[in-house]
């Protein structure tokens, strides 16, 4: 069974949506006009109910099936945020907001299972329930976080759920997916080093604060080639540094440097936060200065739940006819909190051969709609299938 | 079909052949003693043809099954040195030779493949040809290497060629394996950088040389923590560092360090080699020194077939039930990687129960471990090249 034909009829709509979606990035939490649209067009659909401000301003609406024999309750979780990149795409229906961009494709997303609750409406053909999430801040505000703090998988009684993105470089509408870890952990570094600002002429009368965080980001490096596992995955990167003076002639008394931890693992993850601070607080006290170290951990690794990766990856291939092994990925997920309280699971639908994620000549592939609408369909219609 | 009875059988008089070779260890090419206890035993057993010599020390030794209606031929590998180390396991069969230690369990695996060839010569229940090579100096001589460039795999006409290597840690008799790169490939590196000597006091009026290496260490952590994708594995490990000088009061013209280059991949390997060449040679000159960089390709990467791999996993689960098939790579090297490279065919871990690691002066190889490597080398045959 390859595409559903209803979404080859749909597909002019909901490309429809999608740009307008496009036309009107918001980022993180502050997806009010979006999260207004899905609201709007869930109601329309008939969805038996639609709650809004979920997880800040995320959006849950419930389709129940034409039975209800089996109680089970899926749940299907796109994303709506958008990322501070200026558009270089030179569509006719590009941005209109200056500085905020869809560069990850979260309007598709959103598009897709509109498309899909749509059709869910219409025909009802499951025996169960079926709860779609719309979740804001996907892009480092940990919206699925708070979404599950908000309680959601209790309060609709959610008992697995799926996700979708798209993927550049994979052909359109092709599907990959991977079962256990699947994308990184990702936490967040924020040093502060502090030693003593003075005059430039005179550095023996300072203690150079510039020279010492310089250290600490050689040193840093150390976590990576001699600390974890060869075999394990991580990365440490420092990403900002700057200097609480920007004279030529001062030595700053403060330097902050910012970076990200990538890990697929806990004890990697566990081992590199004990070494970042050892480190940073070992070379400051080398120069005799201080650092003050902030690693939060932000997204966990996402892991794929082995039975339902199965299952996404049958349904995968009743769409298309095929579903690939895909890569680890070191980019952060937060549908990975999602995951962490409910079996689920995570797949990718190809893009094409578009600009990567996150540049601004990315644009999402509209050729891709029918492919990820039909596997959110059928995810549902076979999961929860009417006993014939 | 677990182990084979007649291989119970044998246990004792196998275990002797180990305690024998256990007791008296040679290094490298120097396998003299051993070699002939192994030609003595095989032809003992029958065996239809004994050549010694072929890579320097090595044994290759023949027998026919009992038809040989297609031609076929499997090459069974085993090594045969030990390493200088004392031993410290305090057994009543601990090595003669001070300095000296089969700390690898090489006894063990030249014992099992001994083993297995008494059975085959035995029973015969085969149709086509065994090719049996037992090998010196593994342990960094490139005894496998010799082999294949004396024409071990042509001479011979193996068609397959597998090994086993006991490993402790996993329950003993159990069997791990993966297909494609299992073990790492092993380069080694010097760095000699020259300065300008001189007094120590005065360090204007010399180029430190020291001062150069150790910001030659530092960048070369960047080729793993920055350069190699982190979703692949290698390692820089520069392990020794001396100058030419070894008083308190002299800046040294020269100082050198040697180090290893591990990696799972070919185009991972090249790719550090360049670095390591760079990094050493552009680091020298901004501290106006020398550096000169001496790259040995050592083992390549030991990849197992897709193929024999499962081959091999087949007669393992024959022989022990259960067989782990995606057993994390090792970054130690092996040289049947050369061997590999030359002929299809697999190599498989044997557990060696709880105890010290291989290389410790303590390790001590796992007698019981014996009837599963034995029946797995016997089972391989008899599945690869069924009786008539």
């Amino acid at each position: 069974m390859p595409i559903k034909n209803r979404f080859a009829e749909m597909h002019a709509d909901i490309t429809a949506w999608r740009r307008d979606i496009h036309q009107h990035p918001e980022i993180l939490f502050d997806t009010h006009r979006t999260s207004s649209l899905v609201a709007d067009k869930l109601r329309a659909f008939g969805c038996d109910d639609v709650v809004e401000e979920v997880g800040r301003t995320g959006v849950v609406g419930v389709i129940k099936g034409r039975a209800d024999g089996s109680g089970k309750v899926i749940g299907l979780r796109a994303d709506m945020d958008a990322l501070p990149i200026q558009e270089a795409t030179g569509v006719d229906y590009a941005s209109k907001t200056d500085g905020a961009m869809h560069a990850c494709g979260h309007d598709g997303h959103t598009a897709m299972l509109l498309g899909a609750a749509q059709y869910l409406s219409e025909t009802r053909n499951f025996d169960g329930t079926v709860v779609v999430i719309f979740q804001p801040a996907e892009e480092g505000g940990g919206g699925g976080r708070e979404m599950c703090d908000d309680g959601m998988m209790d309060r609709w009684g959610i008992q697995e759920v799926y996700g979708m993105h798209n993927w550049p470089g994979r052909p359109v509408g092709e599907f990959a997916i991977r079962t256990g870890p699947f994308f990184a952990a990702t936490d967040l570094l924020e040093i502060e080093f502090e030693g003593v600002g003075g005059h430039a002429a005179k550095p023996h009368e300072t203690i150079d604060t510039t020279l010492m965080a310089a250290h600490a980001v050689t040193m840093l490096q150390s976590i990576v080639s001699r600390n974890v596992d060869p075999i394990d995955r991580i990365v440490v990167s420092i990403t900002s540094f700057e200097t609480s003076s920007k004279a030529f002639n001062v030595i700053p008394q403060k330097v902050q440097i910012m970076g990200t931890v990538r890990t697929m693992s806990t004890e990697a993850r566990d081992l590199a936060e004990k070494r970042v601070t050892e480190i940073c607080e070992g070379v400051a006290s080398t120069f005799g200065g201080t650092a003050r170290v902030q690693y939060k951990r932000n997204y966990p690794v996402m892991v794929n739940h082995d039975e339902q990766t199965a299952f996404a990856a049958d349904v995968a291939r009743s769409v298309s006819g095929q579903c690939d092994e895909a890569p680890l990925v070191m980019g952060g997920e937060d549908f990975a909190f999602m995951l962490e309280e409910r079996p689920g699971a995570y797949i990718l639908v190809g893009n094409g051969d578009t600009a990567m994620v996150h540049h601004p000549e990315y644009n999402f592939n509209d050729e891709a709609i029918p492919a990820g609408c039909s596997w959110w369909a059928e995810i549902v219609e076979q999961r929860l299938s009417i006993a014939s | 079909m677990p182990i084979k009875n007649r291989l119970a059988d044998t246990h004792a008089e196998i275990t002797n052949w180990r305690h024998h070779l256990h007791a008296h260890p040679e290094l490298d090419f120097d396998v003299h003693e051993t070699a002939g206890f192994v030609v003595e035993r095989l032809r003992e057993f029958g065996v239809d043809d004994i050549t010694t010599g072929i890579g320097k020390t090595g044994v290759v030794a023949v027998i026919k099954g009992r038809t040989d209606t297609r031609g076929r031929v499997v090459g069974l590998r085993a090594d045969m040195d030990a390493l200088p180390i004392n031993e410290a396991t305090g057994l009543d069969y601990a090595s003669k030779h001070p300095g000296k230690m089969h700390a690898c369990g090489h006894d063990g695996h030249t014992s099992i493949l001994l083993g297995a060839a008494q059975y085959l010569a035995e029973t015969r229940n085969f149709d086509g040809t065994v090719v049996l090579a037992f090998q010196p100096a593994e342990e960094g001589g490139g005894g496998g290497r010799e082999m294949v460039n004396d024409g071990l795999i042509d001479r011979w006409g193996i068609q397959e060629v597998y090994g086993l290597h006991n490993m402790p840690g996993l329950p003993t008799g159990s069997f791990a394996i993966r297909p494609g790169a299992l073990l790492a490939s092993a380069d080694e590196f010097e760095v000699t950088v020259t300065g300008k000597g001189g007094h120590a006091a005065a360090p204007h009026q010399s180029i430190d040389p020291n001062v150069a290496a150790a910001h030659v260490i530092l960048g070369l952590q960047s080729i793993t923590s920055r350069n190699v994708d982190p979703l692949a594995s290698a390692v820089v490990s520069v392990c020794a560092l001396h100058s030419d000088i070894d008083t308190h009061n002299i800046i040294p013209q020269v100082t050198r360090m040697t180090g290893t280059v591990r990696a799972l991949d070919p185009d991972v390997r090249d790719f550090v080699e360049a670095r390591v060449k760079e990094i050493a040679t552009a680091t020298a000159q901004a501290h106006q020194c020398e550096a000169r960089v001496n790259y040995t390709v050592g083992y390549p990467v030991t990849v197992n077939h897709a193929d024999h791999t499962e081959y091999a996993a087949a007669a393992a689960r024959a022989v022990a039930g259960d067989v782990t098939t995606d057993f994390p790579p090792i970054m130690a090297a092996e040289d049947f990687s050369f061997m590999l490279n030359a002929c299809p065919g697999a190599y498989i871990m044997l557990g060696n129960g709880d105890g010290p690691m291989v290389h410790r002066p303590e390790y001590q190889f796992n007698d019981d471990a014996i009837p599963a490597g034995a029946s797995w080398f016997v089972e391989l045959v008899e599945q690869r090249m069924p009786a008539q």
